[in-house]
């Protein structure tokens, strides 16, 4: 019983995304050329790169609701700061993210607050902050300061920078979670947070560092988010919060926390851009997509949770 | 370990009962001082005028608000106030007389919304018991739907609403104030007798003081859960036919910002996220104190949007204030 | 003979692994207090909650005045008369008191789905009265004390009177552990007043207690009744032999094993209190040293273990580590100065379940597995071969779940974490609890070599019996307080019963 839900978390999410793949290609032959895939990539790499980093926050069982608001004032700030800095605007841009995700961190660990109201109560300060600094506009990027952005929206053989971007967080991820400290206790807190208290693990620690990552994940994905629609906006990435955490999920991390790893969130984030792009091709109303993830993420969190763990839900 | 814990250490050293007596009035206190602070920076303040400015602001927050103070009573969280609400407005601005289709229900149309909104509240509650979901990953879930399906009907426009009855509730008034402004009264008054007065009532205290123990008291703890989801859904339904009447149309993002604003009314009250403690009463100064502030800021002419900055720090605050941090170890 | 007001006949409960009771039979007549007696794991709890409808037996009937029913819950037990105050408090804080008196029972009080709080206060108010508890029903549960709580408790009980037609019978688990003398006097006064309106089952681990309010007493031991006495023909000392049963077997814990310990004192407690817990603690550690402690629940030897550990902060006095005053804020603290820690809740404290039987081993010094800031991943692997092997780990790999493992594979995974991070001391917190007997014969030798090796070693025992065999030094405690230290070296092992009169 254990082990076949094990190996469906394992292998269901490669299965479905290759069935879908395979299914949209029925209907439209088009949309399987290699033009077609790369695109799906590229168009994938903000959203797993923001799945990236609240699947770290996930794995200690937390889960983190500021990255949208994150992602957005990031975006701001590079727009605003491109032209005066040049390429250190995004530096700062990700370490801002990075302190939100602190601010978050240690509102849930100091002061003891549920993560989910944390970060929706930080994220909501990120967001006016954004609003506060763009006086709630759009800022477009002018020439010179698409010239900074070119390691986003370009091309290196033929590959689009941002998948090469997400390759690289992937990596990065895997590495972490793999072979550091910080990806083993992560693990372990989130599988059992008495024993790795026990073990004398410094959880609190840990679990800070998770909210710090997953801020600095969500200031990135802001910074290729204005790159490569050329603007900052208060609102840019206001309808990425859901289908981020669904890719998490999808991709067979468990909400309740312990199980799950980075490649898996790019499975689900590929899941959740091949059904997007498959409705479009398909016809689909484009409205009804935020709908169908909402319904996508419950079915997938009730295949996925491990009852066992909670003995009250709440 | 905590068991022992609770049992040993003494109930009440003199700070813990002093804060336990006074606890539940720290937020009129800070409802009046804020009041007063504001009243003395701008003599404006105070006119009648701006008092019933301030009550028509209130009453949409005060509504949703009731709607979710049930469900975190139980210490339980319900995220899915704008989806329901955004839903519930654009069925709404269909239904009754307005500027695309033929309709013309009325009140019937209310009724309808009320029943769409209870009935999305009753998905999300067996979604959480049935399926043994935590609470705020399925109300996520509706969230999105609810907003997904409003945009989906509307694809991005705005539909005028011509009803009178609705338009009524946002344009006359009554002893001074809008319609609304009693209805949302009327809300209250119909949440104060269910939290007070009836067992439903007591059973989401008793389940989020300790759902093991409710239990064992023989409380068929599922069925009040369900119940309490399904009662907020009607009151988000309620707040959608407000905000409708506010606005004058519906548009699908009409829900937008609105479960900060709420869940920050409802713990800035004094319901404590931890369950078991609160009610609709502090939910009736929560959502005063977030108006207060937002009225005294525009008056002060500070930028509406450090607004948004200032709710974050309330909630955080708040909820610090509100949680018994030497009993619980683990928070997730 | 009257028929008896309850009555369990052949009553069998197992758990995985635990035969939790074999075979108990009770009866409990008509106004008449029993009292249930028997150490910790005797299957007291195990019983009581069988009545309260909480567990439901494996076999066995339970008969109500003379008719078999069977309960699907507490609150169908309710229904039939059963009352249930609890060792662990079971109102509610954050309602009034009147509200928990009724709890789940307002029906009685509600017209058309309104409750009428007049009449549910006026009722309440009656059911204090029974109990002369003169409190306001719509005061806050959270706002009184555990004595008047306890009454509360026995009041609400006692409605049960207007909802059955058959004789009540009140459960008291524990009703005295958190109560000061005068509040047990009144308690039993009550009681005894009581007796003409209902029946009374009343655990205790203070047997002198048990024997003042109790007419008839069963002492449990092992899941199952060994004795049925008449409390007057009783006395504590032949209580204690009661529940104590069969002789001591010296080779089970390897007491030929048992080395003589070193003269230097690694961990010392002097005048360590934690309010409301324990008081005055004092003891050395010494290298190689085990350290029993002996007492029932709540005597505080838990809290003492939790406190060494840094899972709880003292109130006042010191831990002294080789003569210096140390403070651990956290188990990292404790972890740092090579404390390990064995907990009771092997599943929830020990082990990650879900984590691998190496990444178990190393969670508590993963540092030494570190190199340029990476895990060693295959240094990881061998060592974690190496204990597998050396403990004889049975384990289809050491890539497998914790969670597959038996008993005492997982809890040798436990031993093997703290000596990968050698650790200098170690809090045995009943280490062979739930384990058969092949593998607590293991643990007693991991335990034994341990010692031998130098380690320190804090032991709190499932049974007195473990304590005797395994410990060089016994500390007995009553209280929260320590009341005699006893030498324990072979050959001069102090008694099972010597140390009993220490504990209750």
């Amino acid at each position: 019983m254990r082990s076949t839900r094990e190996l469906a978390r394992q292998f269901m999410p490669l299965i479905t995304l290759v069935v879908l793949v395979v299914a949209v290609g029925a209907f439209q032959p088009q949309f399987v050329n290699p033009a077609t895939l790369l695109q799906i990539a590229s168009d994938t790499a903000t959203l797993f790169v923001l799945g990236a980093g609240v699947t770290l926050v996930i794995m200690l069982g937390g889960i983190d609701l500021s990255i949208q608001s994150v992602a957005s004032l990031t975006s701001v700030i590079v727009a605003l700061l491109l032209g005066q800095l040049g390429y250190l605007a995004f530096p700062v841009a990700v370490a801002i993210g990075a302190g939100v995700g602190l601010l978050s961190g240690l509102a849930h660990v100091r002061l003891k607050i549920p993560s989910f109201i944390a970060s929706l109560a930080i994220g909501g300060c990120a967001a006016g902050a954004a609003l506060l600094l763009s006086d709630a506009r759009s800022i477009t990027l002018g020439e010179t300061e698409r010239g900074y952005t070119a390691w986003i929206t370009g091309r290196a053989l033929g590959i689009p920078n941002e998948v090469v971007i997400g390759a690289i967080v992937l990596i990065a991820g895997t590495v972490v979670q793999r072979y550091t400290a910080f990806g083993r206790f992560s693990t372990a807190i989130g599988a059992g947070e008495p024993a790795a208290i026990a073990s004398g693990i410094r959880v609190g620690l840990h679990k800070v560092t998770a909210f710090v990552l997953s801020g600095a994940a969500a200031g990135l994905a802001g910074v290729i988010l204005a790159g490569r629609l050329a603007s900052g906006s208060p609102t840019l990435a206001n309808q990425l919060l859901l289908p981020a955490i669904a890719a998490v999920i999808v991709g067979g991390t468990a909400i309740t926390g312990g199980v799950g790893s980075i490649w898996r969130t790019l499975v689900g984030a590929l899941i959740i851009t091949v059904v997007r792009t498959g409705m479009t091709f398909l016809n689909v109303d484009i409205f009804l997509q935020q709908a169908v993830f909402g319904a996508v993420l419950i079915i997938a969190v009730a295949l996925t949770i491990d009852r066992s763990k909670i003995p009250i839900v709440k | 370990m905590t068991a022992a814990a609770d049992a040993v250490s003494p109930q009440g050293s003199a700070w813990e009962r002093w804060r336990r007596r006074l606890g539940p009035w720290a937020p009129v206190l800070v409802l009046v001082l804020l009041s007063i602070a504001i009243g003395i920076a701008n003599d404006r303040f105070f006119s009648f005028g701006n008092l019933s400015r301030i009550a028509d602001a209130a009453s949409i927050p005060l509504v949703l608000g009731l709607g979710i103070t049930f469900i975190i009573i139980m210490g339980s969280i319900d995220l899915s106030i704008e989806g329901v609400l955004s839903f519930g407005a654009v069925v709404l601005s269909l239904l009754v007389l307005n500027g695309v289709n033929d309709n013309d229900f009325g009140l019937l149309g209310v009724v309808i919304v009320l029943a769409i909104g209870a009935g999305m509240g009753f998905v999300n509650g067996a979604i959480h018991v049935g399926l043994r979901i935590p609470s705020f990953m399925a109300t996520l879930g509706m969230w999105f739907v609810g907003v997904g399906i409003g945009n989906a009907i509307l694809g991005g426009i705005q539909v005028r609403v011509n009803d009178e009855l609705i338009r009524a509730l946002a344009l006359e008034r009554l002893f001074g104030f809008k319609y609304q402004v009693w209805v949302a009264l009327l809300a209250l008054a119909g949440a104060f007798v269910i939290e007070r007065y009836t067992r439903f009532g007591r059973y989401i205290y008793a389940i989020g003081g300790g759902e093991d123990l409710a239990d064992l008291s023989g409380i068929k703890v599922r069925r009040i859960r369900i119940l309490a989801f399904t009662l907020a859904g009607a009151f988000y339904g309620l707040g959608g036919v407000m905000a409708v009447a506010q606005q004058g149309s519906a548009f699908a993002l009409i829900g937008s910002d609105r479960l900060f604003t709420t869940v920050t009314a409802v713990v800035v009250g004094g319901t404590a996220l931890m369950g078991g403690a609160g009610g609709v009463l502090n939910t009736l100064v929560g959502a005063l104190i977030v108006v207060v502030l937002d009225n005294g800021m525009v008056l002060m002419g500070v930028s509406p949007y450090v607004q948004q900055i200032v709710l974050g720090v309330l909630i955080v605050v708040a909820v610090a204030m509100s949680v018994d941090r030497i009993r619980t170890r683990i928070v997730k | 003979m009257t028929t008896p007001a309850l009555a369990l006949r052949n009553i069998t409960k197992s758990f995985p692994g635990v035969q939790a009771l074999k075979d108990v039979s009770i009866e409990v007549r008509p106004h008449e207090v029993i009292g249930l007696i028997g150490e910790n794991g005797a299957g007291k709890s195990t019983l009581m909650r069988i009545l309260a409808g909480v567990y439901q037996p494996d076999s066995g009937t339970i008969e109500l005045a003379g008719r078999p029913v069977s309960f699907r819950g507490a609150a169908e037990a309710a229904r039939h008369g059963i009352g249930m105050v609890f060792q662990e408090q079971s109102l509610l804080p954050n309602l009034t008191v009147g509200q928990n008196i009724y709890l789940g029972a307002e029906s009685a009080f509600t017209t058309g789905g309104i409750i009428r709080w007049r009449d549910l206060y006026a009722a309440a108010r009656r059911q204090l009265e029974k109990v002369h508890v003169d409190v306001d029903p719509a005061m806050m549960t959270a706002d009184l004390d555990f004595a008047t709580r306890q009454m509360v408790e026995l009041a609400k009980a006692l409605t049960l009177e207007e909802r059955t037609d058959g004789q009540l019978v009140i459960l008291l688990d524990e009703p005295t552990s958190v109560l000061e003398q005068k509040d047990i006097d009144i308690l039993f006064a009550r009681v005894r007043e009581l007796k003409s309106r209902a029946s009374f089952v009343f655990v205790s681990h203070r047997l002198d207690e048990v024997l003042a309010l109790s007419d008839r007493v069963y002492v449990m031991k092992d899941g199952a009744v060994v004795a049925e006495l008449p409390a007057a023909e009783a006395d504590t000392h032949r209580l204690h032999q009661l529940m104590v049963g069969r002789d001591r077997q010296a080779e089970y814990y390897r007491e030929s094993a048992q080395r003589p310990y070193g003269n230097k004192v690694v961990l010392s407690a002097r005048g360590l209190t934690l309010a409301g817990h324990y008081r005055d603690v004092d003891f050395d550690l010494h290298e190689g040293e085990i350290l029993g402690i002996a007492g029932v629940i709540g005597s505080g030897r838990e809290e003492v273990c939790r406190t060494l550990f840094g899972l709880a902060q003292p109130t006042a006095g010191q831990i002294l580590m080789e003569g210096k005053p140390v403070r651990f804020n956290s188990p990292s603290d404790a972890v740092a100065r090579r404390i390990g820690y064995i907990p009771r809740e092997r599943r929830v404290e020990g082990l990650v379940l879900f984590l691998s039987v190496t990444a178990n081993m190393t969670l508590a010094n993963l540092k030494e597995m570190m190199r340029g800031g990476m895990i060693d991943l295959r240094r990881e692997a061998r060592m974690a071969a190496g204990w597998v092997e050396r403990l004889r780990i049975r384990t289809p790999s050491i890539r497998a779940l914790c969670l597959n493992l038996s008993g005492g594979n997982q809890q040798k995974v436990v031993l093997a974490k703290w000596m990968t991070a050698k650790t200098r001391i170690v809090i045995l917190d009943h280490p062979t609890r739930g384990l058969d007997v092949g593998a607590k014969e293991e643990v007693y030798e991991l335990v034994r070599a341990m010692s031998a090796e130098g380690m320190s070693i804090v032991l709190i025992a499932d049974t007195l019996e473990e304590t005797i065999g395994l410990s060089h030094t016994i500390l007995t405690m009553r209280d929260g307080r320590i009341t005699h230290r006893f030498d324990a070296s072979p050959g001069a092992k102090p008694a099972q019963v010597d140390l009993i009169q220490h504990m209750v």
